[in-house]
């Protein structure tokens, strides 16, 4: 009996897969930089001199949209860690067209374009169907001078650092792409961030 | 570094352009030339930081990955193990080839894309008719008095999960290797074999796994998208 469940093991082993590991070697891409000493230590040079330049100076903010946090750093030193909140992820649909919007906040290098006091939403549609309703016809009702807080800073194509009226959901992925901070907290990015200032979100 | 717990690098630390430029200033003190690969490292993730894009930096031989952006590093993973996994059969002799580096490679398909949830209600009421000034059933913050919204649950990101790469294989971000003993695959190319016979048998492609904590594995979750570049170094 053992010899048979054996034998049949050892039959269904023989077309079965599993899997293995492998060291990752590598070789030199064939296609890599080539010349002599002195040329390749010109270009690594060159390059990192351009890498250097892109460097940020000055004052400008990192959001880490997995632990909604905003740092302000300025010339490389922390100045402050705001808990924030940014964008859900989640994809909303209009039931009438099919167009879709992706509550995601941006990734990657926004610049500050523009701040304002007392900031005033024009609601998009997404933020009607969202609830269930159609846009209204007259643009005068998508005013809203409440809902950003005291202070915004536009990053642009509609994503704003803003305030909130729910500061019990900050620290978590509840916007639809802004990034919310606390009263305290926003107006100290809105005095010490200035126009042009470099926004890296990951 | 346990990267879950520290929030940043120190602001010195925080300017990672790359371990090459050590080779760099080596070259300019007249030392040590750099070698054909850090110099053709060097020049990818230059081409890659002149764009505004997020992108990650993988060092096999450091087990590190970064996620950078302009040349910064704003985030260090450390990685438990860095290899090549294959399902291959049970006594397989043959080693994949190795990779020429170093290279970008870019996500073609994540789960940074597709696990996503979607809502979208049935109809659509006239916005006047109960309109503006009733309270609607569920509150909104652009309604101020409202009462405070419930915040839609996000679902948690797994620990573990694969982006497909255009070269080809997977990145297989994990926080567990598969079992990888020679009992462990027996039972497991067995329990393969079985499903095939009944036509139900898995052909997972070959992947490039990262092994690192389960909190490092989900906060790279939702940068597994479309068009992610990851940069792999070559060995120094």
């Amino acid at each position: 009996m053992l010899v048979v469940a054996l034998g049949v093991a050892a039959v269904l082993a023989r077309f079965g897969h599993a899997y293995a590991a492998y060291p990752f070697l590598h070789v030199p891409d064939e296609r890599a930089a080539t010349g002599d000493a002195q040329a390749l230590g010109q270009r690594a040079a060159r390059a990192a001199t351009a890498l250097d330049r892109l460097r940020p100076t000055g004052t400008y903010l990192v959001v880490d949209t997995y632990r909604n946090r905003l740092h302000v750093y300025r010339d490389g030193e922390l100045l402050r860690t705001a808990i924030c909140s940014t964008g859900t992820g989640i994809v909303l649909r209009d039931p009438r067209t099919g167009r879709e919007w992706v509550f995601d906040t941006p990734l990657g290098e926004r610049i500050i374009e523009t701040k304002r006091r007392n900031p005033v939403w024009a609601k998009p549609d997404w933020a009607f169907i969202e609830e269930g309703m159609l846009p209204p016809k007259d643009p005068n009702e998508r005013f809203d001078d409440v809902s950003l807080g005291k202070f915004g800073l536009y990053m642009g194509d509609g994503y704003i650092i803003h305030g909130t009226l729910f500061k019990s959901l900050l620290g978590r992925r509840v916007t639809h792409g802004c990034i919310r901070l606390g009263d305290e907290d926003l107006e100290f990015v809105y005095n010490t961030t200035p126009i042009g200032a470099r926004v890296f979100l990951y | 570094m346990n990267s879950s717990t520290t929030p940043h690098p120190s602001a010195l630390a925080f300017f990672s352009i790359s371990l090459l430029l050590a080779a760099v200033g080596s070259v300019g003190a007249g030392d040590v030339p750099p070698r054909a690969t850090q110099v053709a490292a060097l020049e990818m993730e230059l081409s890659l930081a002149r764009r505004p894009d997020v992108y990650l930096v993988l060092n096999p031989s450091a087990r590190q990955l970064e996620v950078k952006v302009r040349g910064v590093a704003l985030d260090r993973i450390p990685l438990r193990g860095v290899e090549k996994i294959l399902h291959v059969p049970l006594l397989s002799a043959s080693s994949p080839p190795p990779f020429p580096l170093p290279a970008v490679w870019r996500v073609v398909d994540g789960p940074g894309d597709s696990d996503r949830e979607y809502i979208a209600p049935t109809e659509l009421r006239p916005y006047k008719a109960e309109g503006y000034d009733d309270p609607p059933a569920a509150a909104t913050p652009t309604r101020p008095g409202a009462p405070p919204p419930t915040a839609t649950p996000i679902p948690e990101p797994p620990a573990s999960y694969r982006a497909q790469l255009d070269c080809g294989w997977d990145l297989w971000i994990t926080e567990t290797l598969p079992p990888l003993g020679f009992l462990a695959r027996a039972r497991a190319a067995v329990r393969d074999g079985w499903e095939r016979l009944r036509g139900r048998g898995t052909h997972p492609r070959p992947a490039i796994t990262l092994a690192m904590d389960r909190d490092d594995a989900k906060r790279l979750h939702h940068l597994m998208r479309s068009g992610m570049p990851l940069l792999v170094l070559a060995d120094p």
